[in-house]
């Protein structure tokens, strides 16, 4: 295994100078953004799939941004850059599973959900609620789901990462 | 594809809140939620809330019924 390949709470991450990536293999929906657009970094027929040394810091920043679920996050190295640059952008871990960076900590049933309205991105939507679609009713129980609000996803109501290709602002 | 991994098909036990998709309209949320906008930098702690999901509103990211039109 690759030394920058090490286990933690069920996924993986990736390092180069700057960052780390997180992979998250069980929330993957396949929506094939990173590879897509970055096949240099992102080959999932390459073990490991992830190659830090694949192209610059910035744009596999871009490119995990693109992720519509929590499958890919990234951080700074850096924990100071962490509270100001990029943490205001859609998959910097810091908002989207801060309890991956070290141990899993649960959200507690308790809390209120979290509703984030992204910048030019989707809501999303964290922590244990009840949620009707399409005449479903299911319970999500501490999990994130991320919900169109472009309205150009494929994949309504949820978010497909489309909002970058469509330039949404909002 | 299931998109929602970690769901189950059970009626409210510990939910706090109730989210509903209303079809060719807003979002709807209710109960015990926060909403935060990274956009404009604002929170705020409602019962209630109808957010755009065509991307029309001039009221972002609140609905203001552009959907209709």
């Amino acid at each position: 295994m690759d030394k920058n390949e090490k286990q933690y709470s069920g996924g993986k991450k990736y390092k180069n100078d700057d960052i780390t990536v997180y992979w998250k293999p069980s929330a993957c929906v396949h929506a094939s953004y990173c590879y897509r657009e970055l096949i240099e970094v992102f080959d999932p027929s390459r073990r490991p799939w992830v190659d830090m040394n694949g192209s610059t810091t910035e744009k596999i920043i871009e490119v995990v941004n693109l992720c519509p679920t929590e499958a890919l996050a990234w951080k700074w190295n850096d924990d100071e850059k962490n509270k100001s640059v990029g943490a205001d952008q859609c998959n910097h871990i810091k908002f989207r599973r801060p309890e991956l960076m070290d141990i899993t900590d649960p959200v507690n049933e308790e809390q209120p959900v979290s509703v984030k309205v992204m910048i030019d991105g989707p809501i999303v939507l964290k922590g244990y609620f009840t949620l009707d679609y399409s005449g479903n009713t299911k319970v999500v129980k501490d999990n994130i789901i991320s919900i169109c609000r472009c309205g150009a996803s494929d994949h309504q109501p949820f978010c497909d990462g489309r909002h970058r290709k469509v330039g949404f602002n909002g | 594809m299931d998109n929602i991994s970690g769901m189950e098909q059970k009626k409210e036990i510990s939910s706090q809140a109730r989210v509903e998709i209303i079809d060719f309209g807003p979002i709807k949320i209710t109960g015990n939620f926060v909403l935060k906008d990274m956009k404009r930098d604002k929170e705020e702690s409602v019962k209630e809330v109808l957010l755009c999901r065509c991307g029309n509103s001039a009221n972002k990211p609140f609905c203001d019924d552009s959907h209709k039109k």
